[in-house]
């Protein structure tokens, strides 16, 4: 009899003994998951502020980043959209911070990658948003110029270019968080050297007579001279 | 059938004869291929309720030469929004609805203003300018035809003899207004009769001819909420947002173009809306209010022009005009008693001793602030200060028409 309730005692004992162990491992997770919330939300509180005290909305209303928001028919602050997005990646943090905390190997493989992962996903932040900034300058910049030398489709060029430099941002973009890079190395070597080979051929077809002409334009001061040392001569 | 005698520095397109409807839409549809006609409906939701809404529906539903309608929408919920949207989809034009109260119009007004763009308070002139906003941003039209919401007496020709002289390219127009006699068993419209003719007549008196002067006494009816112009002038001008909309908008009219280009168009025989509250105890409602901002509106234009007004002037201009309203009255008794109308004296001089406390309570306001209410900045500004602004609007309006 004694030795039929060891039996069930046991096991029982055990699984008392690793609870035991795995008990401050739990209360450690729910520490760190409490303390990463209250900070999340400090941190996010302080962040909004600090934006709006940088005028950040103003700024993104004239960047477009504001207009990107709303054609993602995303509607609030861009301030708040920045607070927001910080909380969710502190969140996401500490919770995984919170499971390695209960010592799993299963998550801390998982917790491990994640941490790996952060600073490429960051630079891609980095990159997308300087990048969208640079393109939208350059969209700028080449509209004027354009425009100011009277060339009839400055708006389609300075549109073109813009998508050109986008496409381009968003295949860095994607490089840089390894989301299927050779697809994307591939789909944008093919992209976007079939759009220059289609320039080119355009231009060499269609621009033919007007590349004779600046060619002839730039060998006529030559043969003039030519001419003129030849008069000289006699 | 009215005369043909042009009166002012405008040109005055009268209702001669019985002119064919159908001949007019059929050119209409003609000149709309080549200048694509907008119709901005600034309305409250209460007007679905009421008696006109229905009927402009069902009139609009007959116009085919129309491009596209944009309704703004105010005072609605989003369950009213939906209601509105569900009866304006007999109308076979595409109709967009801008709604106002709508969380995403809301912010595209907040982004306005936090990039210091004052558009003022809710009203007429903030939903009509936002309007013109939005046909701008889609680029599909070259003419806006703007009426009120509120009107019992619609009929598709009063729309169509709006649209005509903006849309028919033979006329180099830029500005049309609409004109109507104001009169059902009595004569009404009291703010036009009694106070605008009046005050521009004493006004001319006191400091001689003016341009602008000239300008507003052209018109038949200045305080008419109906009116066509070309986008490019959408554009320009700006308008205020108070019940000044319609002076503020012809003055920014007689600012930025010759009178020429500028038209009244004999749009209905009879007209009938909704009549506000004298209010002659309350300045900051009803006919009291409307004449307050139509006064300060008129001194700020005249100011802006070089007119000085001191004190003295203000203090002659109040008998000047009492005497120039009283005799008004006098002539418009003598109209409707031989026309068999309805004319209660007492009521039109209670009038005139409104308006003139209004013009009083105008002239403090001009004394001690000139600047005033600003106007509603134009669009060529607001795109300059947010270029993205007109994306977001569309943005918004699409995301609300799902």
């Amino acid at each position: 009899m004694e030795n039929f309730l060891n039996l069930i005692l046991e096991p029982l004992q055990v699984l008392l003994t690793k609870f035991s162990l795995f008990l401050p491992n739990l209360l450690a997770m729910l520490v760190i998951l409490l303390a990463g919330i209250m900070l999340a939300f400090v941190i996010k509180k302080i962040l909004v502020k600090f934006l709006l005290a940088l005028n950040f909305d103003n700024w993104s209303d004239r960047m477009g980043f504001t207009k990107l928001m709303r054609q993602g028919d995303l509607w609030s602050k861009p301030s708040v959209t920045a607070g927001t997005m910080i909380f969710w990646l502190l969140m996401v943090i500490t919770l995984m911070s919170g499971l390695s905390a209960l010592q799993l190997q299963a998550v801390d493989q998982l917790a491990a990658q994640f941490f790996s992962y952060i600073p490429r996903f960051l630079s891609a932040a980095m990159i997308l948003g300087i990048g969208y900034v640079l393109a939208g300058f350059i969209r700028r910049t080449v509209l004027i110029a354009a425009a100011n030398s009277g060339f009839h489709y400055a708006k389609i060029l300075a549109d073109a270019i813009h998508v050109l430099l986008v496409v381009l941002i968003l295949a860095m973009v994607m490089e840089q968080l390894h989301i299927a890079p050779g697809i994307v190395l591939a789909a944008f070597s093919i992209i976007f050297g079939g759009i220059v080979i289609a320039l080119a051929i355009a231009f060499g077809v269609g621009g033919i007579d007007a590349a004779r002409r600046i060619i002839e334009k730039e060998n006529a001061p030559a043969a003039e001279e030519e001419k003129k040392n030849e008069i000289e001569h006699i | 059938m009215t005369d043909f005698h042009q009166t002012g520095v405008i040109t005055t397109l009268h209702q001669l004869g019985k002119p064919s409807l159908e001949r007019l839409e059929a050119e209409l549809f003609g000149f709309a291929k080549a200048r694509p006609i907008a119709l901005v409906l600034p309305a409250l939701y209460s007007e679905f309720e009421g008696p006109a809404m229905p009927g402009i529906i069902q009139e609009l539903t007959k116009v085919k030469y129309l491009n596209e309608i944009v309704l703004a929408l105010d005072e609605a919920t989003e369950q009213q929004f939906q209601r509105v949207r569900e009866l304006m989809a007999p109308i076979p034009t595409e109709v967009r609805i801008i709604h106002n109260k709508g969380k995403r119009i809301s912010e595209v007004y907040e982004t306005l203003a936090r990039n210091g763009l004052d558009v003022g308070e809710r009203g007429k002139g903030r939903s009509a300018w936002m309007s013109y906003g939005y046909v701008l941003a889609r680029g599909r039209s070259e003419v806006i035809a703007l009426h009120d919401c509120d009107i019992v007496t619609y009929s598709r020709e009063l729309l169509a003899r709006l649209c005509y002289p903006i849309a028919n390219p033979q006329l180099d127009y830029v500005f049309c207004k609409g004109y109507y006699s104001r009169v059902t068993n009595k004569m009404n419209g009291r703010v036009t009769r009694l106070l605008m003719t009046p005050l521009v007549r004493s006004i001319q008196q006191l400091t001689g001819p003016h341009k602008f002067l000239m300008f507003l006494d052209s018109f038949r009816y200045p305080l008419a909420g109906e009116f066509s112009m070309t986008t490019e002038l959408a554009r320009v001008n700006r308008i205020p947002w108070d019940w000044g909309l319609e002076v503020g908008s012809l003055a920014e009219v007689h600012r930025n173009y010759s009178p020429r280009r500028v038209c009244q168009v004999d749009i209905a025989s009879t007209y009938e809306h909704k009549h506000q509250i004298l209010s002659s105890d309350d300045a900051g409602k009803g006919l009291m209010k409307m004449a307050v901002d139509i006064c300060k509106s008129i001194f700020r234009t005249l100011a802006s022009e070089g007119v000085v007004f001191s004190d003295g002037l203000f203090n002659s201009l109040l008998v000047t005009y009492l005497r120039q309203a009283e005799d008004a009255i006098m002539k418009y008794e003598a109209d409707a008693l031989i026309n068999g109308l309805d004319f209660d004296r007492h009521e039109e001089a209670k009038a005139v001793e409104t308006f003139t406390r209004a013009i009083g309570l105008a002239a403090q306001a001009f004394t001690e602030n000139p600047m005033g209410t600003p106007l509603i900045p134009n669009w060529n500004r607001v795109v300059s200060a947010i270029p993205g602004i007109f994306d977001m609007l569309l943005a918004a309006v699409e995301e609300d028409s799902r």
